[in-house]
């Protein structure tokens, strides 16, 4: 669905992306590393918001590779890659409804008609609540995305993602600050979304990223250090010892062992 | 209560089409109702017993007249600032480009287009112009957002205003601004054009007068209603703009422009778009002000002051209301020539000289001033600092404006959400 070859991002100095081959395919792969790694800078460059200095990003779109290396944020959406954010990015005061209903107009040919009624287009609002619907928002509808509680806000901002129609879908940290309670419906959401969309999901909980993935790649300074099954990156020493430099790897290993008798599917790394 | 009653009668003739889109009007026939009664209340009012306070409160005829144009102008700095967030600084630029246009027309000094050419043709190429500047200055000031973007705007617009100022084709003495000359001496009409019966001439001395059912309406109040209905078609022009998809973009592109870039849209062009839309209809305000007045100045037109007048009218009247400049610049002209001496509209001064009895005027204050040398100093001159005092305190305490703070207040659009409280949901 989506590939890069040898992308590069340098900010001065600062290497921040170095040399990634990453090439997702109709799953659910979770992108993970230290803070610092590079992973919201890999977002940034695969939707436009960023240039690359060096590399290409092909995106598949009806069974053929296009180079969308140059394409600006609006033109990487329409093409059908999408992104939520870490830092809830939605529309303050606009309704939630509003919120995904604007999204999903953006996907259709209606947006720049300038002399017909919003109200003669139904079918972006009934879209908009099939969303809703789908990430538990429905009874929200009406009410202001300012109002809505952090949980509820991480909720729209994947609806919103959600709105333009994407083939893959970029999520980033959909869990960020969610309290415990409230992860369940998350990574419900996750599980869902991933059903009919490739996923490239950036998440710093490992419990989720073990549970939900199908494929888990490390970046650690800019650089792809793992790239395979969320059990065989468990076990990696690299990825042990970007995560927790100083530890001697088998310390940890022994400890992973027990946690995860008791919890299957669950512990690792962080 | 009448239309509630008239609404109930179609209705129940199973009409009820037109009656729910007038009855979604209902505010805004109110308004336009309560401006077409105007002069009939003002010319009442002041030749009634009360007269001396009704000149001093009410706005005279050609107040309004200005009022309407101004607010047009005030309205389309709004439609693109209160809805884009972008602050369109310069916008007097297109303000000054449709007047001048309009005057340069009828002094024969544009090619090809010949003096007599009718005032609603060259109003549409004043609109027009002033988008096709827009393109230009938008091309450019639209790489940058914020503070930036409205202080390049700004440039372009002193640019131009320093340009005209010293433009020795406009005017034998373009520091004052060109006026209309002998080439064109008939009043402006407004109307269809090319058919005589359906147009009505504006201006002081130029304009017509129509009798009706025995009253003559004045050159004023001809000039009121002609100028209105342009106005009038103007907003609606706008106000579909801002409730079709288009409208939605740019309010998306208000609350949050990098997720609206996410999302799908090419914000560069929505915003170019909006910008010329709005320029369009500074443009054609510009030229109501040139066929009214007849004569222009740099100053009146051009100058950065004329946007701060236009910034004040939609921060008083409520920013992104787009209806709310109106009442916000008629609230500041209405202060303005209330708190100003006698040959501008006959305020406050003349009316406390005029019923304060000479006793009470001639007693000495504290400090040795008599009461009539304190309202001279209170009051002679001082208009702008008193609307300077009311801006702040509106700023402070009344930050969404007089519409925007009603919205709060009725939890959504008044044109929606009035006659529901008044009436009752149904």
């Amino acid at each position: 669905m989506l590939r890069t070859t040898g992308l590069t991002k340098q900010f001065g100095g600062l290497t921040a992306v170095d040399s990634v081959d990453f090439e997702l395919g109709d799953e659910l792969c979770s992108l993970i590393g230290p803070n610092g790694a590079g992973k919201t800078t890999v977002f940034d460059l695969l939707t436009g918001v960023l240039e690359p200095t060096q590399g290409s990003i092909e995106l598949r779109t009806d069974g053929e590779w296009v180079d969308v290396t140059d394409a600006s944020p609006d033109e990487t959406a329409t093409m059908g890659l999408h992104r939520s954010y870490q830092i809830t990015n939605v529309f303050p005061t606009l309704t939630v409804l509003e919120n995904v209903r604007v999204a999903a107009q953006a996907h259709g040919d209606d947006a720049a008609t300038f002399w017909r009624n919003v109200g003669t287009y139904d079918e972006y609002v009934r879209e908009a609540r099939g969303i809703l619907e789908r990430v538990g928002l429905a009874d929200r509808a009406d009410d202001l995305a300012q109002n809505l509680s952090h949980g509820a806000s991480r909720q729209l901002e994947v609806a919103v993602a959600l709105a333009g129609h994407p083939d893959v879908l970029l999520l980033d940290e959909p869990n960020a600050g969610v309290s415990s309670e409230s992860v369940g419906d998350i990574v419900d959401l996750i599980e869902d979304v991933a059903e009919d969309h490739a996923v490239l999901l950036v998440e710093h909980n490992m419990d989720i990223v073990m549970e939900v993935s199908d494929r888990v790649v490390v970046l650690n300074q800019g650089e792809v250090i793992a790239d395979d099954e969320p059990s065989a990156v468990r076990e990696n020493p690299a990825v042990q010892e970007a995560y927790l430099g100083g530890y001697e790897p088998g310390d940890l290993g022994d400890r992973t062992d027990e946690r995860a008798d008791d919890a299957p599917g669950s512990g690792g790394v962080a | 209560m009448a239309i509630s009653s008239v609404t109930r009668w179609v209705e129940n003739r199973r009409l009820s089409w037109p009656v729910d889109h007038l009855r979604s009007q209902q505010v805004h026939l109110l308004v336009v109702l309560a401006l077409l009664a105007y002069p009939g209340f003002y010319h009442l009012l002041t030749s009634s017993s009360v007269s001396n306070l009704a000149v001093a409160i009410l706005p005279r005829m050609d107040s309004m007249v200005a009022v309407l144009y101004f607010a047009l102008f005030a309205m389309s700095f709004d439609f693109i600032s209160g809805y884009t967030g972008y602050l369109s600084f310069g916008h007097a630029a297109f303000y000054g480009t449709g007047a001048y246009l309009v005057i340069l027309v009828a002094n024969g000094k544009i090619p090809l287009l010949p003096p007599g050419t009718p005032f609603m043709i060259s109003l549409l190429l004043a609109g027009l112009l002033a988008a096709l500047v827009a393109v230009v200055i938008g091309l450019v000031s639209f790489r940058l957002t914020g503070v930036y973007f409205a202080m390049v705007t700004l440039g372009f617009a002193q640019v131009m205003y320093v340009f005209v100022r010293g433009w020795n084709y406009v005017a034998s003495n373009p520091r004052d601004g060109p006026a209309i000359g002998s080439t064109h001496p008939d009043g402006f009409e407004i109307g269809v054009p090319f058919v005589d019966q359906l147009n009505l001439a504006i201006g002081s001395f130029s304009g017509d007068e129509v009798t009706l059912l025995g009253h003559t309406l004045g050159t004023y109040t001809v000039s009121f209603y002609m100028v209105g209905l342009v106005v009038l078609l103007s907003y609606f022009a706008m106000q579909r703009v801002i409730h079709s998809p288009f409208g939605r973009v740019m309010i998306a592109i208000r609350e949050n422009e990098e997720r609206a870039e996410a999302v799908g849209y090419d914000t560069f062009r929505y915003k170019i778009g909006a910008f010329v839309m709005s320029a369009f209809f500074g443009g054609i305000a510009g030229g109501l002000f040139a066929g009214f007045k007849r004569s222009v100045t740099p100053e009146s037109t051009f100058y950065f002051l004329t946007t701060g007048d236009a910034l004040l009218a939609s921060i008083i009247g409520g920013f992104g209301t787009l209806a709310g400049p109106l009442y916000g610049h008629l609230f500041d002209y209405g202060v303005r020539e209330f708190l100003s001496n006698r040959g501008l509209g006959g305020g406050l001064l003349p009316y406390l000289q005029e019923t304060l009895s000479q006793a009470v005027l001639t007693t000495t204050l504290p400090g040795g001033i008599t009461v009539e040398g304190f309202i001279q100093a209170a009051l002679n001159g001082h208009a702008s600092l008193y609307v300077g005092i009311v801006f702040v305190l509106f700023v402070l305490y009344v930050p969404g404006g007089l519409l925007g703070t009603l919205r709060i207040g009725l939890g959504g659009k008044v044109s929606e959400r009035l006659p529901a409280k008044l009436w009752g949901d149904r």
